[in-house]
Parts: C-alpha cells; structure tokens; sequence
C-alpha cells in the first residue's frame, strides 16, 4: 500500500507545496489540506499514515512561534490527533511544525503525556531570524524512526525562534530516552557544543530535533524538504567538480531521506 | 473595560532582543545601557469574565517553560521603563492575530468592537540619564509617526497600575458626507484643489471643466441626482491622472538640447520611444515574450506549460517616514503585481534593493531617520514581509551615497509562475463582462495611504487615525494568495487586480475599462472603523486587498472558498457596459462620470532638457601618481569600501530557500559568505529548468554621465545572469527610474533642466542596450521627486537630491540548471583568465571615490563586441568548461579576483601584463578600472584546450593560477608583487566595517 501523507496547509504556512512533494518523491501519496478542512470535517485524518505539520509563519507567529496554530489544533482536533498517534501512526513537525507540535505538547511526550508543554523553542540566541545551512547528526541510538540509519546530513534552518529550551531535569530525561534524535553538528559530526555559527540558535544541547519516546513522533528546526535535489545543497558546484575530477567522493546525501524513512516505515507498518 | 495582560521571559532566561536593544543603545548612541528586558503587553478591550481571563493568559499567551504573566505589573528591575505602543489607526499585526486567537478559545465570534492593542514595556538598566532614555525611546525603538511612548524612571513607576490602561481606539464619531464641488472658473477649482488636496494639474483643469459643462453631462447627471462634481469624482480624477497612475512625467514632450550645439531633439514620450517601442520590436522576433506593457507584471514564457511573471516597484516616501512600515508595506504590496497579473500567479522569488545615507553619517544635516536607523528598519521591514510571505528573496543589493539622505530609495521586484493555461484558455488574457460582479477580497478598508504627505503635517489627537503611514501584513496577504490561486485553478476568476496607488478608484476604474461600465454600491466596502468619508473609502490604500471579477453563477462557490481560507470577501458592485462609473452609497448616487473622460485629451507635460558634457562641467581626471610601494593595504582598503565590503548580515534574515527551489543561493563559497552574481531558482520543482534573478545599480556614473550609467547597469545585470549560465537569448529587463525632480523652476530647481537632460540620456541608453542585447522590457516603473529638504547647522534647509538612479533586473531562463556555475576557485592549480578588455575607465570608479576624487572616464559600453563574448561563454559554460564564473564589477579586477578567491577560500598568482587591455595602461587602472563587458572564469587544466580554443576569438588571456595556499599574489607591469597577502586577511578587511551585524 503506498503511504499516505497529509500535509498541514493555510493560516500562513508556507512549506506545504515542497513537502508535499517530498513525500511524493520519496514513494507516498500527499494531499496538502487545509487546516480549516481537517477541521470541518471535508477530509479525515483516520485515512492517513503520515502527519506532517510543515514550516511557515502560522497566524504570523505573532504570539510565540506555532502558539496559535497549536490552540487552533488542539482546541478543534485535540481528540482525532491523540487518536491518530494511539494507533501508532507517524507525525513529523518541521520548523514551525515543530514549534506547533511543542506547543501542543505531542512533543516530547514524556510519560506518554501527549498534552503537556515540557520544552520550548525560543528566540534565537542572536536576536534575529536566520536563513543558513547547517550540519547535523543523527543520535544512532534514538528510536526515532526518521533518522534511522542516516548519520550526518547537511540543511538549511530558516528561523527566528529556534533554540531548544528545557529545564535540566526534562533534558536529563531526554537524553536518557535518546529522545534527541539530531543534533547541530560540525562539518564532520562531532559535537557543535554550543559553537556559532554551528550550533546557529544556542539551542540547549545542541538540540535540532526530538522524538517522543516511541519515535513516530519527530520534530526538527531543520528542514528536509529543502534539500530534495542535488542542486539544493549550497556547495553543489563544488561537489560537481570534485566528482569531474576523481570521480571518487560522493556529494551529500540530500535530506530527503529523513523523509523518505517515513515512507517506508510507513508502507511496512501498515 | 479593558485588561492589560503583561508577559515576559522567565528571569532566568536569556532574553535576545532586550540584549540586542542595550547593545544598540550602546553602539549606535554611547548610552550605558547594561541591560534590557521586553515586556510584551496585550491590551484586551472587551467583555471577558475571570475565567475567561485566566484561560486566555495561560492557554495562548503564557508558555509555561520559558515565560511569566500577569494582569497586574510585572515585577522587573529596571533603572528605565519605556513603553512605546501604535497610535490609533496604525495596523497592529499581532492584536488583529491575537484576536482570532482569543476567539478560538473562547469558541464564540465577539463583539465587533472588541479589539486587542499590543505594545511593549522596556526595562533598562544602566546609569542613563532622562534624557538619554528619552533618546532611547525616541531614535531606537519608536517612530513617532505611527507609535506614542511613555518614559517612567523607578520614582514615577506605580507598580499597581504600571503604565495604566491605554487603548489606542480610532473614534471619528462623524457622519461620512458628499460634498459638491463648485466650479464656477478655473482659478476656483484651482483653489478647491489645494485646499483639499486634491493635487489636480492646473493644466488639467479647463478639461476637467469642459466636461462637466457639456451639456448631454449635464442632463445625464441631473437624471441620478447629481449637479457639480462631487468630491468622489473629482478625487477619481485626480488619482488617475495623478503621475504616479498616469505616468505624465515619462509621458512627457522633451525638448532636448546639447549645450554648445544647435538645434532642439523633440521627443514626444520616453515611454513610447524609449521603452514601448524597442520591446515590441523585441517581441516581435522573440516568441518567449507572451505578454507585456500592460498588466501589472510581464509575462515570459518559463516552459511549455508555464510562464513567469515579473514586476518591479519603489517604495521611497513612505519608508523615508517609518522605514519599516515602507519597505514591509512595500515588499508585500509587490507581491500583489504578479497575483494580479492574467488570471493571477503564484509568487516564487522576491529581491530587494537599498540605496541610503552613509551609516556612519555625522554630517551636519538633519534626516528624518538617520541612514543607520533607515537601514535597520528597512532591512528588518523587507525581512518580515519576504519571510512571512513564503516567498524566497534570493538576491538584493545595497548602495550607499549622501544623496540619498534626502530621500532613500526601496526598491522591490517580484516574480510569480503561472499555467500557461486556466480553463484552456491563456492565463495571460482577462477582461471583465456586463453582468459579471464586482469582488474586493482580503483586508479592509480604513484611512490608510490617503493623501499621505498632507496627513503627515497634521496635529494628532488621541484619537486619530495614523494610518497614513502603512504597515503591511503579509500573514492576511498570504491567506488571500493561497485562496485565490485555489479560486483561480477552480476557474472562478474573469478578473483579477490588485488595490495598490489610488485603491478601489485606480483597480475598479481600469477593470470597467473591459466592460466599458460599471456600479459600485460604496456603502457594502468593508471598513475598519466607522466614520470614513465615500470619497476615502474610494480612494484608501489599505493593503492586503485584490479587486476581481467574478460570474454570478460561481459566487457561492467563490464564497465558500474564501470562508475555508479565513479570508474576507465581498461584492460590492457589478460590471456593465453603460459607459459610466457609476457610485451610490445606500442608494444615492454620488459618482456619474463617463469613464472616457480619462480618455480626453488633457494637455501634455513638457520639459525642457539640457545637456551638459563632463568636458563643459569641468570634469577631467585626476593628476595621480602610483603608489610606490605594495598595494596590500590598498586592496583591503577596497574591500572595506562600504559599496563593496561584505553585507552578508542582510540577506542573512532572509529565506532563500523557503519552496525548494534554490540552485543558486545570495552567497557562495567554502563559507558560504561571498555574494553570488545571480540566484537561481527551479520552480517547478519536477523539472531542471530555471530561471536566474540579478539586479544592478550603479549611480555613482550618473555623476559624470547617465547614458553611461545605464548602459553599464544593464551590462552588468546581463553579464550577472550569464556568470550562472543563463540562456543569452532569453533574457528579460525591468528598469525602475528614482530621478529627482526634473521639472525646471528657477528658485526651487535650477538645475531641473540638466535633471531632465540626464533622464533622456538615460532613456536613449536603455533603448540602445536593449536593442543590441535583444531584451524586452517585461516591466518597470518610474518614481520620481527623490529630493529631501534637510535642516543644516544652523537652521537653513537645504534640499538634497539623489543620484539619478537606475535599478536594472534581469530575469533569464536557465535551460539546465545542473550546468550552473558560480563564482568560487574550486582547485588548486586551476587556470584563471580574464575575458574582456580592460580601459583606462575610473572614472567614478570604487578607486577614485577612495582617494577623493570623480574623474571623467565613466566606462563606456560596447554592446555588440560584448553580446558575442556572452553567447560564447554561455556554451562554454553549458559545455561544463568553467570551473568558476565571475563577472568584474564594481572595484574592478582586484576585487573580482579577491572575491573568488574568497569564496573558494584558495589563493592565486596573477600576472598583471598579461591582462587584455587597450592603450598604455597603468597597474592601477588594471586592478580597478570598471570597464564593462569582463569576466574572471577559472579553468581546469584538463580543460585549457577547449575552453582557450572555444574563446580563441575574443580577447581572453590566462593570466594566472589557483594558488594551494591561501597566498594571494598579484604582479605588477614592472614584475614586481603589488598584492603579497593571503586570503584570510583579505577576508578580515572584507568583513571589518559589517561583519559584526546579524
């Protein structure tokens, strides 16, 4: 069966069509519906695999990043989206995705609390919205079923309210879990530890994305769906020429594949 | 009774923008601010009970890990509290969000009236004094135009009422009335017209009384109730032959003389001559041109499904005001051009263009916003509208020069894709029927943008709306932009529009065009606030608002739509074919003009143009000698140049890559920080094809001559595009004009008919280049008037102009984009030539301007040798020959080198003899001469043969290598190293002026 993905659109999101195009190109079906649909009932989530709340500036960000998007959710939808994790389908949040899945309090989930707001993305260390590519890695042990198998990989971010905040005793939790499935990395993996522009937010950890506790829920700064063509990665004319030459090293693997891992558990599971 | 709700970061949480507030205070004005913290302060006016309350603090607008909030005062230290909240009428972003968002909650609609006021409360610590508070409030974090502020030091602070209850509420408590305008002569509707500000042309005015006298008007109009004109009307009229719709300047007759020679060069409108009529010539020999000169963008053909649109604009006054109001407004109202253009696109790319007072100004004139603050708030205005729109800003350049303390210039260019196909007919071609209805969709109308420079001078009251400074909201735009390319895809759309300069007047007066009528019931339009005038309500600029046309039959499903997408609708009139713009409100006509008035025949304006050559005004190049010994420190000083050090800090805040579709981002290299010649974009995103974006500026040339200004503008544009490996062949222009004012008056613009003079020559350059280089004008504008009266030492005004200024965008299909190239050394040991010839040209050049001098040999343009190079270079290119691409720009050669040295974090040996050029030229008129027409490409070696062979007849030397280290060495005519550094500390000197911006 081929995978079907439900992508979150309106109220001034703004990565649903490259998204959906994503799940596409990595073998799913995507629909881009909007949030006003889902909530009217035009189009039910219990007929998807995949949720996936995508980046943007939902109602302009103006009250805390994803704030308004997750009232609107929870108070519309509270009950279908618990259900829709309870029968252990996927979720990913990306960006503004995931500022609305901490919101919401999907993630981090810890004692399986879907509800409860435990961590934060707060505004950037430099004050100021930023558009760069960075390097993450990807926590081998995490459960999380979009990083499976990857290791390191090259995206943008593209915020101003990105950087991870928890209290001491919800990260000890995090990390105990192996909640934190990616990390803000160098070039070749190691550890960021808080270094700008690498770490490019001052998040705690250098924490880029979590999952909850069973891994089919995952949120990310970092966003996959901008890096689904060779062309995408900021040092592909470089890589081009180095392939011309010795014909030896390969370029980047392109991001999707955080995606694409999303599919195909999908498709195995059910 | 109104609530005031407090929130915060929690104490210890570190708190990024009060820090970047301190640090500014500090490094912009030297006050010791230690600290600061935000409050944000949500002002509820409305009904709400206690629990109510409590579950709108804690569920929306409290986050449990990182703040705190409170109806009372929040208890933190400070030695300074500042409040600074908008001034009635001014639109609040996050109080019309916050709103929704309460409502949500609460699971119910509120009352009408019921509104949330955002604001903030700054609390500062430091030994600062009132007046240095006052200075902080004042010049850092609030525009009194648009925003009112309160000081409290720790004495004046009550920690039970705080900054108490302020509700900025709009109350015109009026009656909206018609008034009748009498004109019994000219010299008493002359009259009328300033004191209202009407603005009408005393020239237009016998005309505009010749109609209403005739006498079949007469009896028409008496038949709907009607005698004089009324305010309504005469408002239409003056928006649609105002110059910014009408474009009377470029419309003009010139009479253009040379100084010294006989005879008079009649030219009866720039436009027709100079623009309109090398396009079509173009259009007719290239097939990719679908449709131009006419819509609110053109149209290009992207493949054969799709095709591109692409606009530019200028929002000059207003940001001059409030920079961040302007240039948001700006950048959001651009992107309504390409939705309003055929049956409406799909935005894919936004570029910006700044050009500002120096930032470091402490000169003795007095700007409305110092250049700093100008910048700031530009940068920050296009930052939130690009960002919140979704749509990738993928280049942008920056100029700074004193002439633009006067006024800045904001320039804004917008492209959108389209099908080549709605409903199986062209997505280009749209006219509106008798019996279609009239729609106006997306924000409401308030007093905003009406007679904007008048509004400025008035007194403000407490409750008057300040809305003539715009603040633009890209999240209703956004929603509006996806309902209707939903509607257009569904074919719901005949029409489409947008509200921009003049309002509903401007967008419902040329749709009736179509369908040669139409009426319109004003009293439907939905309002911000009651109290508005018809004619304001006529001719608001409010933003955020499209104008279609629909079928009667698909208004349910129209509606329907718009509710899913939370986006306002309505209709408020219907087409007709009557001949007549017909208004009523609640059933009362209060407009009845024929639309073919506009049509009549109102007086021409006309200049007269002299011209002056740089000989006849005394220019002539310095006396120089060289330098005698390394030129190291000279090059870094180039490089610091503030036209040529690094911006990386602005297009930093700005998502490229928001689609998917970014090839080639603002900046390339190892570290990702040299801006690149052009972006590139793929936007279908199941295709390799592309579309490559560049714009030029270059307004120091205009100072010696605007023919060759432009002409090196477009040059420059071109050559960008053809550095990333763009089609030659199907390249597009936009040219935006910001002239000052060119109308010759002895007192208050001696120099106009010199002005004038360089507007025709820039006229001629751009029909010249467009000729030679085959590129159709796919659109442009015009904004003219750039001049500023400053305050001086001792307060006398002195009026600044601009530099003549051209912005040149160039838009190109990039057939494959896997062939694109950039400007980074990529090997050791590669080859590195330059292609072009290289002239004794600095004059205004980057060189000449360090060392204090103007000079007179401006580079001159030679289009034809130079259109054979680019088309050889292009199949070079696309033959996968060049490792690296760059184009010589500004700073010439040296800095082009240093630039891909930079960005490929290599070094490079480069002998100087070798370099093509023409004449006895000097070292340093080969490393900074800005001649046009060059490349720097680097080559493997693998490649040498067919690349040399490929070019074999051109003048193209190999001139050096990329060096393995970063040692950077440049030899000299008399073999000697010039330029001994390496590029780390060329880097340094690159980023010390900016580098420490974010």
């Amino acid at each position: 069966m081929t995978p079907r993905a439900l992508v979150l659109a309106g109220y001034g999101l703004n990565c649903d069509h490259e998204t959906a195009f994503a799940f596409e190109k990595s073998g799913g079906q995507a629909q881009r519906v909007h949030i006003n649909s889902l909530i009217n009932k035009e189009v039910s989530l219990a007929d998807f695999q995949i949720l996936a709340f995508v980046g943007g500036f939902s109602w302009a960000d103006d009250h805390g990043a994803g704030v308004i998007q997750a009232v609107r959710l929870k108070y519309n939808l509270g009950r279908e989206i618990l259900d829709f994790v309870e029968a252990g389908n996927l979720v990913i949040g990306i960006c503004n995705g995931f500022q609305a899945l901490v919101n919401l309090g999907l993630l981090p989930g810890l004692e399986k609390d879907y509800t409860k707001r435990t961590v934060a993305l707060t505004y950037n260390d430099s004050g100021n919205f930023r558009n760069a590519w960075v390097t993450v890695a990807a926590n081998e042990k995490s459960p999380c079923v979009f990083t499976k198998g990857l290791s390191v990989l090259d995206m943008p971010i593209r915020h101003g309210e990105g950087k991870f905040f928890a209290e001491q005793d919800v990260l000890d939790r995090l990390v105990e879990n192996n909640q934190i499935a990616l990390t803000y990395a160098m070039q070749d993996g190691s550890p960021a530890q808080g270094r700008f522009p690498q770490n490019p937010n001052g998040s705690h950890n250098d924490i880029a994305g979590i999952c909850d506790p069973t891994g089919r829920i995952f949120g990310l700064m970092p966003h996959p769906e901008a890096f689904i063509h060779p062309t995408n990665h900021p040092r592909w004319t470089f890589h081009r020429e180095v392939q011309k030459r010795n014909g030896l090293e390969a370029p980047p693997q392109p991001a999707i594949a955080v995606i694409k891992n999303a599919v195909d558990f999908a498709r195995q599971a059910f | 009774m109104p609530f005031v709700l407090e929130i915060s970061l929690k104490p210890h949480l570190f708190d990024a923008h009060g820090a970047s507030v301190a640090r500014k205070a500090r490094d912009y004005f030297g006050i010791p601010a230690d600290s600061a913290r935000v409050v944000t302060v949500l002002t509820l006016d409305m009904d709400l009970s206690p629990d109510q309350l409590e579950s709108i603090r804690t569920e929306i607008f409290t986050n449990p890990v990182t703040q705190v909030s409170s109806y009372k005062p929040l208890d933190i230290p400070f030695d300074w509290a500042i409040w600074v909240g908008f001034r009635p009428g001014v639109r609040d972003n996050p109080g019309a969000t916050a709103l929704e968002a309460i409502e949500d909650i609460l699971a119910q609609k509120l009352p009408p009236k019921s509104r949330v006021y955002t604001s903030r409360r700054y609390c500062i610590e430091g030994k600062i004094s009132r007046e240095q508070a006052n200075t902080i409030a004042t010049q850092l974090l609030a525009n009194e135009l648009i925003q009112q502020v309160k000081i409290f030091s720790q004495k004046d602070w009550d920690s039970s009422t705080g900054i108490g209850i302020i509700a900025p509420k709009v109350l015109l408590d009026r009656k909206p009335v018609v008034t009748s305008i009498p004109m019994d002569s000219d010299e008493s509707l002359l009259a009328v017209s300033q004191k209202r500000n009407l603005a009408l042309n005393p020239n237009d005015i016998p005309t505009i009384r010749k109609y209403f006298q005739q006498k079949q008007v007469v009896t028409a109009r008496r038949r709907v109730g009607l005698s004089q004109p009324t305010d309504v009307e005469l408002e239409y009229i003056s928006q649609a032959r105002s110059d910014h719709c009408n474009h009377n300047t470029f419309n003009g007759k010139f009479f253009y003389r040379e100084q010294g020679k006989p005879g008079v060069f009649e030219i009866n409108s720039l436009f027709k001559t100079y623009i309109e009529k090398p396009t079509l010539e173009i259009k007719a020999k290239k097939p990719w041109v679908v449709s131009v000169l006419w819509d609110n963008a053109g149209v290009a053909r992207f493949d054969e499904n799709n095709c591109y649109t692409i606009t530019g604009e200028t929002h000059n006054s207003p940001s001059n005001m409030e920079a961040y109001g302007g240039a948001i407004t700006g950048i959001v109202g651009v992107y309504r051009d390409p939705m309003g253009t055929g049956l409406g696109s799909k935005l894919i790319a936004g570029t910006w263009g700044f050009c500002v007072g120096p930032r470091d100004y402490d000169g003795p004139l007095t700007p409305k916003l110092h250049p700093r603050r100008l910048l700031d708030g530009i940068i920050e205005g296009v930052r939130d509208g690009g960002n919140k729109s979704g749509i990738p800003t993928p280049t942008g350049c920056l100029f700074f020069h004193p002439g633009y303390l006067g006024k800045c210039l904001v320039f804004v260019t917008a492209l959108g894709i389209m099908p080549s196909k709605v409903g199986g007919k062209p997505s280009w071609e749209k006219a509106t029927q008798k019996g279609q209805l009239v729609v106006m969709c997306g924000g409401r109308v308030g007093k905003d943008g009406i007679h904007g420079v008048t509004a400025s001078s008035e007194v403000f009251s407490a409750n008057t709306p300040a809305g003539h400074v715009q603040i633009g909201d890209p999240y209703t735009q956004k929603k509006m932009m996806d309902f209707l390319l939903e509607a257009r895809d569904e074919g719901l759309i005949a029409f489409i529009t947008d509200n921009g300069g003049g309002g509903l007047s401007s967008s419902v007066g040329e749709s009736a065009r179509f369908s040669g009528g139409v009426e319109i019931a004003l009293d439907k339009v939905p309002l911000k606030y009651e109290g508005l005038d018809q004619w304001e309500i006529w001719i608001s600029e409010s933003q955020e608002r499209m104008t279609l046309a629909i079928e009667q039959k698909n208004r349910a499903r129209f509606m329907d739509l718009s509710a899913k997408h939370a986006v306002e609708s309505t209709v408020i009139g219907s087409y007709t074919d009557s001949g007549k713009l017909h208004i009523t409100w609640k059933g009362e006509t209060c407009a009845f003009v024929d639309l073919s008035l506009l049509a009549e025949d109102f007086p021409q304006w006309e200049f007269e143009a002299l011209w002056a050559s740089p000989e006849q005004r005394g220019l002539s190049e310095p006396v120089l000698s060289f330098p005698e010994g390394s030129y190291t420190r000279l090059l870094c000083d180039m490089l610091n140049m503030p036209n040529l050090c690094s911006r990386e800090w602005i297009n930093r805040q700005y998502d490229h890559e928001v689609q998917g579709t970014s090839v080639i981002k603002p900046f390339v290299g190892v570290f990702a920080d040299v801006p690149s010649d052009a972006g590139v974009l793929r936007p279908v995103l199941s295709s390799e094809k592309g579309i490559a974006i560049a714009q030029a500026l270059l307004p120091g040339y205009s100072a010696i001559d605007t023919y060759a200004m432009t002409a090196c503008v477009m040059d420059e544009a071109v050559r960008r595009v053809i550095a990333v490996g763009a089609d030659p062949e199907q390249i597009g222009g936009v040219d935006n004009f910001c002239w000052p004012t060119i109308a010759s008056d002895p007192k208050k613009n001696p120099d106009g008919p010199y002005k004038a003079a360089q507007l025709v020559r820039s006229c001629m350059a751009l029909a010249d280049i467009c000729r030679a280089y085959g590129i159709p004008l796919l659109s442009g504008k015009d904004s003219m008037y750039v001049d500023g009266h400053l305050p001086g030492e001792y307060g006398e005004r002195h009026k600044v102009s601009a530099l003549p200024t051209l912005l040149f965008t160039t838009s190109a299909i990039v057939p494959d984009v896997k062939n694109c190239t950039t400007a980074d050394f990529k090997m050791p040991g590669d080859l590195i030539y330059v292609l072009g010839i290289t002239r004794n040209e600095l004059g205004a050049s980057q060189l000449y301007e360090l060392l204090g001098h103007l000079g007179k040999n401006v580079p001159v343009v030679n289009p034809t040798e130079n259109i054979a190079l680019y088309r050889t270079l292009h199949k070079a290119i696309n033959q996968g020959l060049c490792a690296s691409v760059r184009g010589v720009y500004q700073g010439g050669l040296g800095v082009a080198l240093a630039m891909s040295a930079l960005a490929g974090d290599l070094g490079l040996f480069v002998d100087l003899a070798k370099v093509p050029r023409e004449g006895n030229l000097h070292d340093l008129a080969l490393l900074f001469s800005e001649s046009a027409g060059r490349f720097v490409v680097s080559v493997s070696h693998e490649n040498r043969h067919d690349f040399e062979a490929a070019l074999a007849a051109f003048d193209v030397a190999r001139i050096g290598t990329v060096s393995d280290t970063g040692d950077f060495a440049i030899r000299g005519l008399d073999r000697r190293n010039l330029v001994e550094t390496n590029v780390d500390t060329l880097r340094a000197a690159w980023k010390q002026r900016f580098g420490g911006l974010i």
